[in-house]
């Protein structure tokens, strides 16, 4: 009965194998006159309140129907969407003036586009602005960013349509807020009149539906909670009007389930920005890849591992680098990643105008790393491992997410790398909540923590690097420098860097700072992560950009081949 | 025992189970016989055919499959095994004592059981998982090693896990106890525990059986739901479940990576019921009566 | 009776209470606030503007007091907001439980309509080829973890053949009744084929056992026909376990179904307390965990209730009465 029972379940699985592999050829619809999209994307965002919480789902559903005054383009250049110029000091928008203490503020002036228009009808002006800004800086109003608001002393409107800010800090990114996301405040500001309550009140929240919350190409229409978002154009849109007649947005969190709705049709288009793994989409590819389009971009999501400094074996310069010259990340790149994800030097990206291809570089060489550790005193090899003169193991400890099956993966590959020079690494993970929240935070890893950080062009590594910003106790765990690192040259030059107006100087101090990163290796690169976009091939306009910004930043310009 | 070989599908459990247990043990021979490493990795032979070398093939990173379906059958069977006999063992004294003592006793007990039984998981998994175990006064061995996770996952589903034998069991004290044989034992002299040990529990040992062994299927699979959720067994140490889940990902690929362990689990959870059909009518006390 | 139900209701609102403390203990126990997760999304938060959030969510407060304060305002009946929705708690329940009682119920009817059948026939010879055939199928389907059995139904019923929705909960701008429908057919499959499974393996062995009963052999001996034997005599007795596993099980299934609801992105109550576990959404969690455990609570005292009234043999206040029964 046994042996009927296996049978059973092998035809059974046979027959789901068989399946699977002729699968069907059923096309989304006739594509040529398709008015309407959607689009798959494994989150649901928790608020729409652009201000609130920094979610990746929110900013890609509000990014159709708002849009920031600066941006980074698909170039990475900083560009104007609601604002009608850059201010910069050549035009006599930006000014410096004496923000006290010795320290330089920046005036800039912008003006808001003539037709930008909510979808109500009221215009869009700087009584919106002014709004923002209130809500922003107000302690009690929830916002995430409030370092942005804050570090805005005054807003000065002069007429309806142009305003200038104050800042009280002069950076090189002094013309960029991108983060500075406008509230309506014909809809919003009775809702603000008791601030601690405004959270549970905004209308973004109690009303998404409303018109009047968008001035881009698309407003929300409809709502589902956990399930879908639907989008239709907005009349008072000032810009190319928008191809299709309605957008749904779906969400479907489990990876595997969202490739079979494409397939059947439930969805058209397998958003990049939170969609496939990179190993599902280049499957994907090899068996869909007449039906879709797979484009992979590689940005600004830099995986790496983490080294505890304060670990007495990572506290040697040639242990640490002995780790990197160990791993064989070309290898892993190439044949799990079939190189779309390229290999980091660097925390700066390849793709920013920052990034230099002469710095040095760590190659797969085992026989140098196995030098490096002999150097260090591991040099007495027992049990196929490494011990030093006292009879220590050589035993690291690789931590990371639970349940990111790509993360485990690699961190199994590691492991066994690492093992052939002699290198003793255990692995254990945690879920997300408690490695983000508890261990990696206040630096409870005992030697190393791999995780990504996800951040925009020339964005300067205070928080990572600098020493200010190691978290303790003392400092209420704040800070991101998780690795301890010190370095008094480096907190030097990311104090200048941030200050430099001049990109030429700036590049200089730029190039430094990545020596002595490279040189040091608080941290060991792995590679950049590469998002895979899933387009069917009908469809045409999207163009992923590498940075945090989204492709729905251009929805508008989203269309079907002819 | 008689009765188990006599019927040829429970007899079929059993050797199927003891085949099992066994290749499970063998892990680490067939490894060295195969000259395979269960957790060396090769890129450049990922997703290879079965072959001499590798009779199942390698997975996503160039592992042998048929090694770690082996090491995951460690894993998986004492995952099962232990944690079901753990929470037989716990519902047991539990229900024995609540159904033979009742009164005060019994409600405790049971809206303890109630309590357990409404007990929400997954905060639960978390705060264990997030919980320093080196505190709890474990040698550092122990919690550094890459079983630690085996350990919890044993722990926790015995912990939450007898729920159900404590209340079978103490359906049955409850009827047992007013028995004449009970009362018998009683007017003697012998001390409660006695009567518990010696004329309840022989009588109520077949329901017991009857839910451990469904609780061995049970528990594997528990095991592959928390792998889902990333609070499984931990990489590298395989397990059926993690196998499993981890393969549903690549099912387009690679759909024998889970059809394995998805088999193997299959064959367990048969044969265990099989086996705990089998036992129920072997261990009912009516029969022995007759006798 | 009136005094054994006082009794348990007392114990009920006792073990209740406990709970609350205890799941709201273990919620907060969890490391890593909110506002943890929200620097490791953003980490232009500055320290400050961490503890300024902090206070604005009543997170810098010891959990004890913050319990208190929390079982105060919820004893007048105000539940608080979800953190993440910015919505009150019970808004953002409302819809979820509406969607998990479509989905749990229909699988609870269906997974009862085939298991008990299936239970009952496959007890009528045991060892015969029909019952060996049922074990096989409940085997299979116990195995097979829910993930596995999703995704080959959607590749099955929505990618090859193209017939049912792979997943959600209706169609965008909204498709009626019928369209509701349709999303519902797949999980509901999913969810009952396992569950069937579970059910059909009780009620045989249940049914088994009944049927080995002395007084079963004398209906037998008296002449009483097969149907009439199982349908009129076993049946009645072994529905006293089974009762018992469906009270049980009843009182799951609002907990909802994390592992079904999501492989078909229907948001139901598993996926939303597992998302306020996971993302600390803590009134949330609390009050979608806490209407659980009631309703497994009252699910318990259910089984207990109707375990005592379909077998004598276990009375409420007097054991001693009803120790002789007929089946001893």
């Amino acid at each position: 009965m046994i042996g009927k029972a296996t049978n059973f379940a092998f035809t059974l699985t046979l027959a789901a194998g068989a399946l699977i592999a002729t699968l069907p050829h059923r096309s989304a619809a006739a594509a040529t006159e398709k008015t309407n999209l959607t689009i798959g994307i494994t989150q649901f965002p928790s608020t729409f309140h652009p201000n609130i919480d920094a979610m990746l789902a929110k900013s890609y559903i509000l990014a159709m129907t708002q849009r920031p005054f600066t941006i980074y383009d698909k170039d990475w250049k900083l560009i104007c969407l609601l604002c009608i110029e850059l201010p910069t000091f050549e035009n006599g928008k930006a000014k410096e003036f004496d923000a006290g203490d010795g320290k330089k503020g920046v005036m800039v002036t912008y003006t808001i586009r003539a037709d930008a228009t909510w979808g109500d009808g009221t215009p869009v002006t700087t009584d919106d602005v002014a709004f923002t800004w209130e809500v922003g800086r107000h302690p009690q109003s929830g916002v995430g960013n409030f370092e942005l608001y804050r570090r805005i002393v005054k807003v000065e409107a002069h007429d309806k349509k142009t305003f200038t800010l104050h800042v009280d800090k002069l950076t090189f990114e002094y013309n960029a807020i991108n983060d500075f996301q406008l509230l309506p405040a014909h809809l919003e500001r009775r809702h603000f009149v008791e601030p601690e309550s405004y959270r549970k009140r905004t209308a973004y929240d109690t009303d998404t539906a409303n018109p009047g919350l968008a001035f881009g190409p698309y407003r929300i229409v409809e709502v589902a909670p956990g399930s879908h978002v639907v989008l239709e154009p907005n009349s008072t849109w000032w810009g190319k009007p928008p191809h299709f007649k309605r957008i749904v947005v779906r969400v479907i969190e489990n990876t595997a389930a969202l490739e079979a709705n494409l397939l059947s049709g439930t969805i058209d288009y397998i958003a990049g920005e939170l969609g496939l793994t990179l190993d599902q989409a280049l499957t994907f590819e090899r068996r869909q890849g007449h039906r879709f389009e797979i484009q992979y971009k590689a940005g600004l999501i830099y995986e790496h591992i983490d080294l505890n400094l304060d670990n007495p074996i990572l506290k040697d310069k040639r242990v640490r680098q002995a780790l990197l010259l160990a791993l064989d990340r070309e290898a892993i790149s190439r044949e799990l990643f079939q190189g779309k994800q390229p290999v980091a030097n660097s925390f700066v990206s390849p793709l920013d105008w920052i990034a230099f291809n002469d710095l040095p570089k760590y190659p797969h060489e085992p026989k140098r790393a196995a030098t490096l550790l002999d150097d260090a005193g591991w040099s007495v090899i027992k049990d196929g491992f490494r011990h030093n003169a006292k009879g220590d193991r050589l035993t690291l400890e690789l931590m990371t997410t639970a349940g990111n099956r790509l993360r485990e993966t690699v961190q199994q590959v590691l492991q066994s790398q690492w093992r052939r020079v002699g290198i003793d690494v255990r692995l254990r993970n945690e879920p997300a909540r408690v490695f983000f929240g508890e261990t990696v935070r206040k630096r409870q890893y005992p030697s190393m923590a791999m995780f990504a950080w996800i951040s925009s062009p020339e964005n300067v590594p205070r928080t990572t690097l600098h020493s200010e910003q190691i978290p303790t106790a003392a400092n209420g765990f704040g800070g991101q420098n998780y690795t301890g690192f010190r370095n008094k040259e480096m907190d030097d030059l990311i104090d200048r860097v941030e200050l430099e107006l001049d990109r030429g100087k700036r590049r200089d101090l730029w190039r430094r700072i990545q020596e002595i990163y490279v040189e040091e290796l608080p941290v060991l690169p792995l590679y950049y992560r590469a998002d895979a976009f899933i387009v069917p091939k009908w469809l045409t306009g999207i163009e992923p950009t590498g940075h945090q910004y989204s492709t729905t930043f251009w929805v508008e310009h989203w269309g079907v081949r002819n | 025992m008689r009765t188990l070989l006599a019927r040829p599908a429970s007899a079929g459990a059993l050797a199927l189970l003891a085949l099992l247990i066994a290749a499970a043990i063998a892990a680490p021979m067939v490894e060295a016989t195969l000259g395979l490493d269960a957790t060396a990795t090769d890129l450049l032979a990922r997703y290879r055919p079965p072959s001499a070398e590798h009779p199942l093939g390698t997975d996503e990173i160039g592992r042998d499959v048929l090694v770690r379906l082996l090491y995951g059958g460690r894993v998986s069977l004492s995952v099962g095994l232990v944690a079901a006999v753990m929470a037989a063992a716990i519902g047991t004294l539990i229900g024995l004592t609540a159904g033979y003592f009742r009164g005060v006793f019994d409600a405790a007990l049971m809206r303890l059981t109630d309590g357990v039984i409404a007990l929400p998981l997954l905060p639960l998994l978390i705060v264990l998982a997030a919980v320093d175990l080196s505190k709890l006064g474990l040698p550092e061995e122990v919690v550094r090693a890459e079983q630690a996770s085996l350990y919890r996952i044993i722990v926790i589903t015995a912990l939450v896990g007898w729920t159900t034998v404590a209340r079978l069991v103490r359906g049955v004290t409850l009827s047992l106890r007013t028995r004449e044989f009970v009362r018998a034992a009683e007017a003697l002299g012998a001390r409660p525990w006695r009567v518990m040990l010696v004329h309840i529990l022989p009588n109520a040992l077949s329901p017991i059986i009857v839910a451990a062994t469904l609780a061995v299927g049970q528990i594997i699979l528990f095991e592959s739901v928390l792998s889902f959720l990333g609070l499984g067994i931990q990489p590298p140490l395989p397990s059926w479940g993690n196998m499993l889940t981890n393969a549903q990902e690549i099912i387009w690929t690679a759909p024998w990576l889970a059809i394995y362990p998805g088999l193997l689990i299959l064959a367990t959870v048969a044969a265990c019921n099989l086996l705990g059909d089998t036992l129920q009518e072997a261990l009912d006390p009516r029969r022995e009566q007759k006798r | 009776m009136l005094r054994y139900l006082t009794h348990r209701l007392l114990q009920g609102i006792v073990v209740l209470t406990a709970m609350s403390f205890v799941i709201y203990a273990l919620i907060g126990l969890m490391p890593g606030d909110p506002i943890d997760l929200m620097i490791s999304a953003n980490p232009q938060l500055t320290p400050g503007d961490a503890e300024r959030l902090r206070r604005i969510h009543g997170l810098d407060r010891p959990i004890v007091e913050r319990y208190l304060a929390w079982a105060g305002a919820a004893l007048g009946g105000d539940f608080g907001y979800s953190r993440a929705y910015a919505r009150p708690v019970l808004d953002v329940l409302g819809g979820r439980l509406l969607n998990t009682a479509a989905l749990m119920i229909g699988a609870f009817v269906l997974a009862l309509s085939i298991g008990l059948p299936a239970g009952i026939l496959a007890a009528t010879r045991p060892g015969g080829a029909l019952d060996g055939a049922i074990n096989l199928v409940c085997f299979v389907l116990i195995a097979v973890p829910t993930f596995w059995l999703a995704l080959m139904l959607i590749i099955l019923f929505a990618v090859v053949l193209g017939w049912l929705p792979a997943g959600g909960i209706g169609t965008p701008g909204g498709g009626g009744l019928f369209d509701t429908a349709r999303h519902l057919i797949l999980p509901v499959l999913t969810l009952a084929m396992v569950e069937s499974a579970a059910y059909a393996r009780y009620a045989r062995a249940a049914m088994i056992e009944a049927m080995r009963q002395d007084w079963i052999r004398t209906a037998r001996a008296k002449g009483a026909g097969p149907v009439r034997v199982v349908l009129g005599h076993a049946l009645r007795n072994a529905m006293i376990p089974v009762t018992t596993i469906m009270a049980l099980g009843f009182g799951a299934l609002f907990s909802g179904a994390l592992i079904t609801e999501t492989m078909f992105a229907y948001p139901g109550m598993g996926k939303l307390i597992y998302d306020a576990v996971m993302g600390n959404d803590f009134n949330l969690a609390l009050v979608a965990l806490l209407f659980a455990t009631l309703l497994t609570l009252i699910a318990n005292l259910g089984a207990d209730l109707i375990y005592a009234a379909l077998d004598p043999r276990i009375s409420y206040a007097a054991p001693e009465r009803g120790a002789r029964g007929r089946r001893a």
